[in-house]
């Protein structure tokens, strides 16, 4: 049989309806807020996660001294990896696949359209170890380039349309032929993004850029990927032998810390959820408050006959449960429907919608619904413990 | 202060002649800002076991604060209050919250039910809090029987039931226990004077059956049914 508090309380919430499910409603957005605030942030952590680690066997490898680069035509003064430095590591890296490559920004011209983008410089042999060629061919005049998917589809780029590269106020652009368009790559984490990118010949770019075997950055794609650690280890010995000169990391090192980042940026939306939830417990408060104020006679009686403060106060801390209870479940219910809807709208893809890291957060903010609930119950309770039976069986 | 001298205080020695319920120079004095009211003034009183006591007085006399007195609410300012042999001020809350609930059944003139429980379920609370458990007995039906009390109500919620109707359910939910004391506080008051007089006569049965009645009232008929009439007036004892 029931617990006879337990009996008080839901008599109780059944009495006060109205009152009760307002109170709930609270709870309700409180736990949808926490929980598709959670979903999205794992579904997005999951998404760029999957992304990141399909580049997981490739080392990085950039100039320790940061690098400024300049507009076509004029030389720069930093300083990349040298052609030795590249020597070095081609020999550490073995066997392992070297692609050592230019990279800067540019704004470029496509018929009467101007843009900005990235423009990389690589040797045109390198293309075929890592990018995918959707449509035309690989790079074989010294003025071809490649282009990437959105750059293509913005512009509506075909093979064999013209690319005028360089400001728009600069009186003579090299131009740039399309011979190939790129397949979408999305976030890349071997730092090559070239769906907003052109791709010209090294040749081609160092005659405009200056930057002659001088590279921005250097890939090395490990053949087998638990060889990366030793290969980074020799790379460092070798180029690194007095000073720190390049710097050497890897996909895995970038995606710990952009999912460190994402996992921030989602305990601070889960934080703005939270509020919600503040809303409720001063809500819930209220209302239990408003129960204690209502049912004094009722606790003197309770208290003039014997029963223990401990079960006046467990009876409240029921009523702040049950309202819990019920907030929690509908705001779960509803949690699953609009955390789907705002991932789909917001990462257009819920393929980790149903994984445990995702669909976790529903229990998360239900327990915390419910936690928050009890919570702002105890001071209610905890007051009409202890409250004098002979004033409470005098107020009316 | 020995511990011998310590236990005296605690409780006094359970002779047979030991009172039920001894006050010993109580007083009770409420801090106002207008300056202390004394309540109770230097009040001393014995009430035997099966004794069936009226208490009588004006308004502000200080019934009803001896009644909250004897009945373990309050604690006297001072003086000392034994009740079973047990000095009340030296007991904690809880011991306190469950003499009440063991030795004293609760009579009141507004009935003071638990609105959101059943006529049955009334009687039955009071099994609960001492057993920790619902009643499987069947006692709170008996109970609520033995008062007159027409079972086919006892589904009904307080408002559903008349003032004779309520009176007899908190009744059966004084007794239902089996305390040693009754504490009526004009158990009539809010009753016509038919069904109050029936009341007196469940009363009277329950005195017949060993337990001790205290009651306070300002009717002098009723006042008549007790074997003896203690009189108030401004805190003391004017006749007893």
């Amino acid at each position: 049989m029931r617990d006879i508090f337990l009996d008080l309380s839901i008599r109780s919430v059944k009495l006060n309806f109205l009152r009760s499910l307002l109170a709930c409603i609270g709870i309700v957005i409180g736990v949808v807020a926490i929980s598709s605030m959670g979903m999205l942030g794992a579904n997005m952590q999951l998404s760029v996660k999957e992304q990141l680690s399909a580049n997981v066997n490739t080392v990085m490898i950039s100039s320790d001294v940061v690098r400024t680069t300049t507009t076509a035509g004029t030389a720069t003064t930093s300083q990349g990896i040298t052609k030795s430095q590249l020597m070095d590591i081609r020999n550490a890296a073995g066997q392992n696949e070297v692609i050592p490559f230019h990279r800067t920004s540019t704004q470029f011209t496509i018929g009467s359209t101007d843009g900005r983008g990235g423009i990389y410089g690589m040797d045109p042999n390198d293309i075929s170890k890592f990018l995918t060629l959707d449509e035309g061919d690989n790079m074989r005049g010294a003025n071809d380039a490649l282009v990437g998917s959105t750059i293509a589809s913005n512009f509506n780029l075909k093979i064999g349309s013209r690319i005028k590269i360089g400001q728009k106020d600069e009186p003579s652009r090299p131009v740039v032929r399309v011979s190939g368009i790129l397949a979408a790559r999305g976030f890349a984490s071997d730092g090559i993004n070239t769906d907003n990118a052109i791709i010209v010949p090294d040749t081609w770019y160092t005659d405009h850029y200056g930057d002659k075997d001088v590279y921005g950055q250097v890939n090395v794609i490990v053949k087998n990927v638990d060889t990366i650690s030793d290969v980074e280890a020799a790379i460092d010995d070798k180029v690194n032998r007095k000073t720190q000169v390049i710097r050497i990391q890897d996909a895995s090192s970038r995606l710990t810390s952009i999912t460190a980042t994402l996992g921030t940026i989602t305990t601070f939306i889960l934080a703005i959820g939270g509020i919600s939830l503040v809303v409720a417990a001063v809500s819930i408060f209220n209302v239990m408050m408003m129960s204690v104020n209502e049912r004094v006679q009722e606790i003197g009686i309770l208290l003039s006959i014997g029963t223990e403060k401990g079960e006046v106060r467990r009876m409240f801390l029921y009523e702040a449960f049950i309202l819990g209870i019920i907030g929690a479940g509908f705001g779960g219910i509803c949690s699953l429907v609009i955390g789907y809807s705002v991932v789909s709208a917001m990462i257009g893809n819920t393929a980790y919608f149903f994984l445990p890291d995702s669909i976790m957060y529903v229990p998360y903010g239900m327990i915390i619904g419910i936690v928050v609930c009890v919570v702002s119950g105890l001071y209610p309770a905890w007051k009409a413990s202890n409250m004098d039976p002979i004033d409470a069986l005098r107020s009316e | 202060m020995d511990c011998s001298k310590a236990e005296e205080e605690m409780s006094l020695p359970a002779m047979g002649d030991t009172p039920l319920i001894q006050l010993k120079d109580v007083s009770k004095v409420y801090p106002l800002e207008s300056g202390d009211f004394t309540a109770l003034d230097h009040v001393s009183l014995d009430i035997d076991e099966n004794e069936f006591v009226a208490i009588m007085g004006p308004s502000g006399s200080g019934k009803s604060t001896i009644m909250n007195q004897i009945g373990i609410l309050d604690v006297p300012t001072t003086g000392k209050l034994f009740i079973d042999g047990k000095n009340v001020a030296s007991m904690t809350n809880l011991e306190r919250t469950h003499m009440r609930r063991d030795i004293i059944g609760y009579i009141f003139q507004k009935f003071y039910l638990i609105p959101l429980l059943s006529a049955y379920e009334n009687v039955e609370y009071p099994l609960i809090l001492k057993y920790k458990q619902r009643d499987n007995t069947g006692k709170a039906a008996a109970v609520l029987k033995s008062v007159g009390f027409d079972e086919a109500m006892s589904a009904h919620r307080p408002n559903q039931l008349s003032g004779g109707q309520q009176q007899r359910v908190a009744i059966a939910r004084a007794l239902v226990n089996e305390p040693k004391i009754l504490l009526c506080d004009e158990p009539t008051g809010n009753l016509d004077r038919k069904t109050g007089f029936q009341i007196m006569d469940i009363l009277i049965g329950l005195h017949k059956e060993g337990k001790t009645v205290i009651l306070v009232t300002h009717d002098p008929k009723i006042a008549e049914y007790a074997h003896r009439t203690i009189t108030l007036e401004d805190g003391r004892i004017v006749e007893s």
